[in-house]
């Protein structure tokens, strides 16, 4: 568990970070979206034990940060944004550092490399040198280091960042299976199809303030208090217009008619969806689609940020 | 202790295949072999073998001019090149405490460095070998001396390369206050009253070329070195510490 409280930091003058709360639960995967100076990184530092807040609380598996900080980032797998490896050691060596760092015996770190490794793809890796790893592969090693010791929080800082459609996916299915093993993950992203498809909640950050939360539903609905709907006919159907009509005035909705076979619909109550549904499937009309045109991660974070800079 | 081991273990692997460190080692071994035989070519000690060990560790180029600038072009990797690079960070965020990540940089550094005194350990044993009647309680005693000041300039350059992230300022800045330890006190030294007196007791060659060289165990001198060398490990620490607060 992943937990914030009244979160706070400040660097001088700057408020970098004000008052966040956050909490991801084990097997939950919290995307962490903002733009740049939002405060993503300095909170993801704060909760990796890398800087103190200035006020507020953070803690992991129910471990202060500034109390307990050693216990806690033993609970804890950070990949840092654009992670890097010493040069001069390969693969294996650097996974076997970092495994008696994290405080592992001599007999428990070849078992606890070959199991990262293996989770991850990386065994074919593990004589080269991190030098001479692609960008998706330097990414893993980061995202093995994060894993070793079976920590029950990850924290991944831009973890999509510069890696191939391909690669994204690997990475996006790794992460879901993660969180499908009990792991509490919370990730900052630029990429918001990538937030949008893996996250279970999303949180919103802008200048430093908590925007919005919630899961992509909530936070659409949140938005977008009407439901707009598209319904397609196979064939322009001469009675569907009647039909709309009579249906407009007892669920209260408007609509717009577009080549005949087009529905465009925005109805003043989301609950009243199913219901219209149901007098098109009663009326017999051609219904080849019905479908909620809800506004993507995309325009949400827009709407979001511009309403707060204005 | 295990996270220790490890950093430790680590940084003593990254020197021991670090070009860099090689070259140092190379320009450090061509330039004693140089300052040694100027040593043994002068009259005095040609005359006495037993004033190689204080010329050479005392009163010399090697401790004058060679041994303050050498250990922090070995420390700049620490942290600066660490922090330049961005392997700092997954340090930092690893379950080690901050004093033990200090240390086990500063112990590496220091076992490495013993492979530079071993070059000049091994000119005394080729002039032993060559039949040369040496006082080994003077050679022994002067290297011993020379081991513990530069093992304070090894706390100065780690201090130095925390500072920030760039190596020249990392490398110069160390150089710079080991230039200072050796040479401040040397200017004041013949000043009568307390200012003088002061100096006399912070003056590093005067240890060495008196003390250590002469084959004896300065108590006074193994406390003021090894006193200021934890002052500059404290110093490093607390620069850790607040890099978290003001990254």
């Amino acid at each position: 568990m992943i937990k914030t409280e009244q979160l706070t930091k400040h660097y001088g003058t700057i408020h970098a970070l004000s008052e966040v709360d956050l909490e991801v639960a084990p097997g939950e995967i919290l995307g962490f979206l903002g733009p740049n100076g939002a405060g993503k990184s300095t909170t993801l530092r704060i909760l990796s034990g890398y800087l103190p807040p200035t006020s507020g609380k953070a803690s992991i598996n129910g471990l202060d940060l500034m109390n307990e900080s050693l216990a806690a980032r033993r609970c804890t797998g950070y990949l840092p944004e654009n992670f890097v490896a010493p040069s001069e050691l390969r693969v294996s060596e650097y996974l076997r550092f970092r495994a008696a760092l994290k405080g592992m015996g001599r007999k428990q770190v070849p078992a606890e490399v070959q199991r990262v490794a293996k989770h991850l793809g990386l065994e074919p890796r593990l004589r080269q040198p991190f030098s001479a790893l692609s960008k998706g592969f330097r990414q893993r090693v980061g995202l093995a280091d994060a894993l070793l010791g079976d920590p029950p929080a990850l924290l991944l800082d831009e973890p999509f960042s510069g890696l191939d459609p391909l690669q994204r996916e690997e990475f996006r299915s790794i992460l879901t299976n993660l969180a499908a093993d009990g792991k509490a993950i919370l990730f900052s992203s630029h990429v918001l199809p990538e937030v949008e498809e893996i996250a279970t909640r999303v949180l919103i950050l802008h200048q430093g303030r908590s925007k919005a939360v919630g899961t992509l539903e909530d936070l659409q609905s949140h938005l977008h208090e009407k439901a707009k709907l598209c319904v397609r006919l196979s064939d322009a159907s001469p009675k569907a217009t009647e039909v709309f009509e009579a249906a407009a005035a007892d669920l209260d909705f408007s609509f717009e008619v577009q080549n005949a076979k087009n529905y465009l619909i925005e109805l003043n109550d989301h609950g009243r969806r199913s219901d219209l549904f149901q007098r098109l499937a009663n009326a017999d009309l051609p219904v080849i689609e019905f479908r909620e045109l809800r506004p993507d991660l995309d325009q949400l974070f827009r709407s979001l940020v511009e309403e707060s800079s204005a | 202790m295990r996270a220790f081991v490890a950093l430790w273990k680590r940084e003593v692997f990254s020197m021991l295949v670090s070009p860099f460190a090689y070259v140092l080692l190379g320009v450090w071994f061509l330039l004693n072999g140089m300052l040694f035989v100027v040593a043994l070519s002068t009259q005095q000690v040609l005359a006495d073998l037993r004033l190689l060990p204080p010329y050479l560790f005392g009163s010399g180029m090697l401790v004058w001019l060679l041994l303050p600038a050498f250990p922090p072009l070995l420390c700049i990797r620490l942290f600066a090149e660490e922090h330049r690079v961005g392997t700092l960070e997954p340090l930092l965020t690893a379950p080690i405490r901050d004093f033990a990540v200090v240390l086990a940089k500063y112990f590496a550094a220091c076992v490495f460095f013993l492979l530079f005194w071993s070059g000049v350990l091994l000119l005394f044993l080729l002039l032993h070998w060559h039949g040369a009647d040496l006082d080994w309680a003077r050679v022994l005693g002067g290297m011993t001396g020379a081991i513990l000041v530069s093992f304070l300039f090894l706390a100065t350059g780690l201090w130095a390369s925390s500072w920030s992230s760039n190596l020249v300022l990392g490398a110069g800045g160390g150089a710079a206050l080991n230039y200072l330890l050796l040479f401040v006190p040397a200017l004041f030294e013949l000043n009568e009253g307390p200012l003088g007196s002061i100096s006399r007791s912070m003056h590093l060659p005067n240890f060495l070329d008196r003390g250590f060289s002469a084959g004896l165990l300065d108590s006074y001198a193994l406390v003021y070195l090894l006193g200021l060398s934890v002052l500059f490990l404290f110093l490093t620490w607390m620069r850790l510490v607040s890099r978290r607060w003001v990254p």
